[in-house]
């Protein structure tokens, strides 16, 4: 338990130094609106994040969230245009279809018994082209963007005093994250699940269901996500979250969330979220060529790895050895 | 080695029902010699790179940065060719240029996941983007193009037998890594490293070694694929092959590489490439809108891998069933 507490403190003095890295580099860097915008950028891959870490633990993927988010945001821009529905109808509707695409998901996975890379991989193609065929054509059958600029949407792009509502859900969405995954037998079975799954299915956890439920998560969360995304560029597009399924799952794994599952937890891709946020804000605030600023970006990536796997060796080698100290004694 | 029977003889009885319907559908221009190559050629990039990067997958390990590792060789050949103003010298220098940087970005890859024990997720994560960065920076962000000498295009280009190099090229890479996965020793430790490394560590094999060298023929083949991809094109910019990493992982897992290490074969990861080949030559034959592609491959290929999936899922059972008799007959 003590240790795990270290763990977290160092991850945060890992975002602490690297912050303080970034302030040192640029003087519009350490200030509260830009820090505010730090955690908004964070928001929308960090909530997604919550729900790609569930799926993570029961060593699963999930490789379609962007075009989750498009397939949602599409919906949402057709009911906008085509209905007179409320808003909360809509953004209802919404994360309907998002639990839908991840109950979709989890049957492929879960009941068919697909690998959950390519399962994910395929519908990441299928939600994607299903965006398309819904998609808002003008008069010429051209595919265009739609904007969705009614008032009582748009709040929720904004903010509320200084604070984006996003950032807000964000932070709402990790408690309740973790909670559930701390204090639930739904939490309790995503560790059992990714952790040894046939132990898990011989004590009677119902695998396939819980590996569903982790997959719908990550749809509810995919399609909050594509609210808030949609709410801040008030329009929506066929391309919106094209290529963004790496980072919650970045966001997850710079967390130390373990990819074959079973270790991690939510409030670690909390902290790993605002970490890849910070540095991409500090890379471009350089005010360098693009192509510099990717590598450094990959560069500071790597040591960060590196440190941490390099605590970690050695964490284990003092407990082994105080181990080895008290054994002698006793 | 039942299971190796069964699971190689699912996917040729796909490729066949695949190519029927498309035959059907299809008759003057699907069959033919000259589509048939053409589908290979265009397979042929994803075709070098999986069969060194299924190294890398039979470990257990995962290598994000193979596609823009193809664009950074891509760039080192052309701009080596164009700096020794399109000469033989240059093509050859350029070759050797792009392979050794390819060996060493596998190098780096190998030392630091070994030495430091890291994810390779996020190693190769990071140096997806180092390697974007150093193409766009000896790119300035323009497109080079290189239409010069002959030797540099027939990589690409030149026919032999009514086929293009690239598939004859592929189909060498393919057997020398189907020869030191199935007929060395080699090969058995590398799917004893994936199937448990710490079992084969205490039996006295060197994973470290093993890891190094998987990531090392990846690069390579990932170089050799930037090679021939330049050639193919005769041009390049930062972002050649970018992408290519999803296509090759594709390719490995509709083939039945297991992700997680230790499982799947050269023949298999060849199937699957071959298969995308298809299934693209197939939806541009039948005229279907590229916005629609993603459907109706997302479709083929869940169809495809539930359908091998279905014989693991029977495994699994008659392994339970086995366990819960037994337990019932410890009961009684």
């Amino acid at each position: 338990m003590k240790q795990t507490t270290i763990r977290r403190l160092i991850s945060l003095g890992m975002l602490c130094a690297l912050m303080v890295l970034f302030s040192c580099t640029s003087r519009y860097y350490l200030n509260a609106d830009n820090l505010l915008e730090i955690v908004r950028d964070a928001s929308v891959a960090g909530i997604i994040g919550v729900g790609v870490t569930y799926v993570i633990l029961t060593s699963g993927i999930d490789l379609s969230t962007g075009s989750c988010m498009a397939l949602v945001g599409m919906t949402m821009a057709n009911i906008y245009r085509y209905t007179l529905l409320p808003i909360w109808m809509m953004l209802l509707i919404g994360m309907l279809v998002g639990l839908a695409a991840g109950l979709f998901n989890g049957l492929v996975v879960a009941k068919l018994h697909l690998p959950e890379f390519i399962a994910t991989l395929a519908t990441m193609g299928i939600f994607r082209a299903l965006t398309y065929a819904i998609a808002i054509r003008d008069a010429g059958g051209i595919i265009t963007s739609q904007a969705m600029t009614y008032s009582s949407f748009v709040k929720w792009g904004g903010a509320v005093g200084r604070i984006h509502y996003v950032s807000i859900a964000f932070v709402v969405i990790v408690i309740l994250g973790q909670i559930v995954l701390k204090k639930t037998r739904f939490g309790t079975n995503l560790y059992a699940v990714g952790a040894n799954r046939k132990a898990a299915e011989l004590s009677g956890i119902n695998i396939a269901r819980t590996r569903i439920m982790a997959y719908m998560t990550v749809g509810l969360c995919a399609a909050v996500g594509a609210i808030f995304t949609t709410a801040r560029l008030q329009s929506t597009t066929a391309l919106l979250g094209n290529g963004f399924e790496f980072d919650p799952i970045a966001a997850a794994v710079v967390g130390g969330v373990s990819l074959s599952g079973g270790y991690g937890d939510v409030v670690g891709t909390f902290i790993g979220a605002l970490f890849m946020s910070a540095l991409d804000n500090g890379v471009l605030k350089l005010q360098m060529n693009t192509a510099y600023q990717y590598v450094i970006k990959g560069v500071i990536i790597i040591l960060v790895v590196m440190f941490d796997a390099w605590y970690n060796a050695w964490m284990e080698k003092l407990a082994q050895e105080r181990g080895r100290k008290e054994a002698v004694k006793a | 080695m039942k299971k190796i029977n069964a699971s190689g003889f699912g996917k040729p009885i796909i490729l066949v029902v695949f190519m029927l319907v498309l035959t059907i559908l299809r008759p003057s221009s699907f069959l033919t010699v000259g589509n048939l190559s053409n589908v290979l050629w265009s397979i042929s990039v994803y075709g070098i790179m999986v069969c060194g990067t299924i190294f890398v997958f039979l470990i257990g390990g995962i290598d994000l940065s193979i596609g823009s590792l193809c664009g950074l060789c891509a760039v080192t050949i052309v701009k080596i060719i164009r700096y020794f103003e399109y000469s033989n010298t240059g093509v050859l220098v350029g070759i050797l240029a792009a392979l050794s940087v390819g060996i060493l970005a596998g190098m780096v890859h190998g030392v630091i996941i070994t030495k430091f024990r890291v994810p390779a997720f996020l190693i190769t994560f990071a140096t997806q983007i180092i390697f974007l960065g150093l193409s766009m920076i000896l790119t300035n962000n323009k497109i080079l193009s290189c239409l010069q000498p002959e030797l540099f295009t027939a990589i690409g280009m030149k026919k032999i037998f009514s086929f293009p190099i690239p598939i004859y090229i592929m189909l060498l890479i393919a057997l020398t890594s189907w020869f030191i996965l199935r007929k060395t020793v080699l090969g058995r430790y590398v799917y004893a490293v994936g199937g448990n490394a710490y079992a084969s560590r205490l039996s006295g094999i060197s994973d470290t070694k093993i890891t190094v060298l998987a990531y090392v023929f990846s690069g390579f083949t990932t170089a050799l694929g930037g090679i021939v991809l330049a050639s193919m094109t005769q041009q390049c910019m930062a972002t050649t092959g970018s992408g290519y990493e999803t296509e090759v992982i594709t390719a490995a897992v509709i083939g039945g590489v297991s992700l997680l290490g230790g499982e799947g074969t050269v023949s298999g990861a060849l199937f699957g490439a071959i298969l995308i080949g298809l299934l693209n030559n197939g939806l541009n034959l039948l005229s279907v809108p590229s916005t629609e592609h993603g459907l109706v491959k997302g479709i083929v290929i869940i169809i495809a891998v539930g359908f091998d999936a279905l014989q693991h899922q029977e495994k699994f059972r008659s392994w339970l069933n086995q366990f819960k008799m037994k337990r019932a007959r410890e009961a009684a």
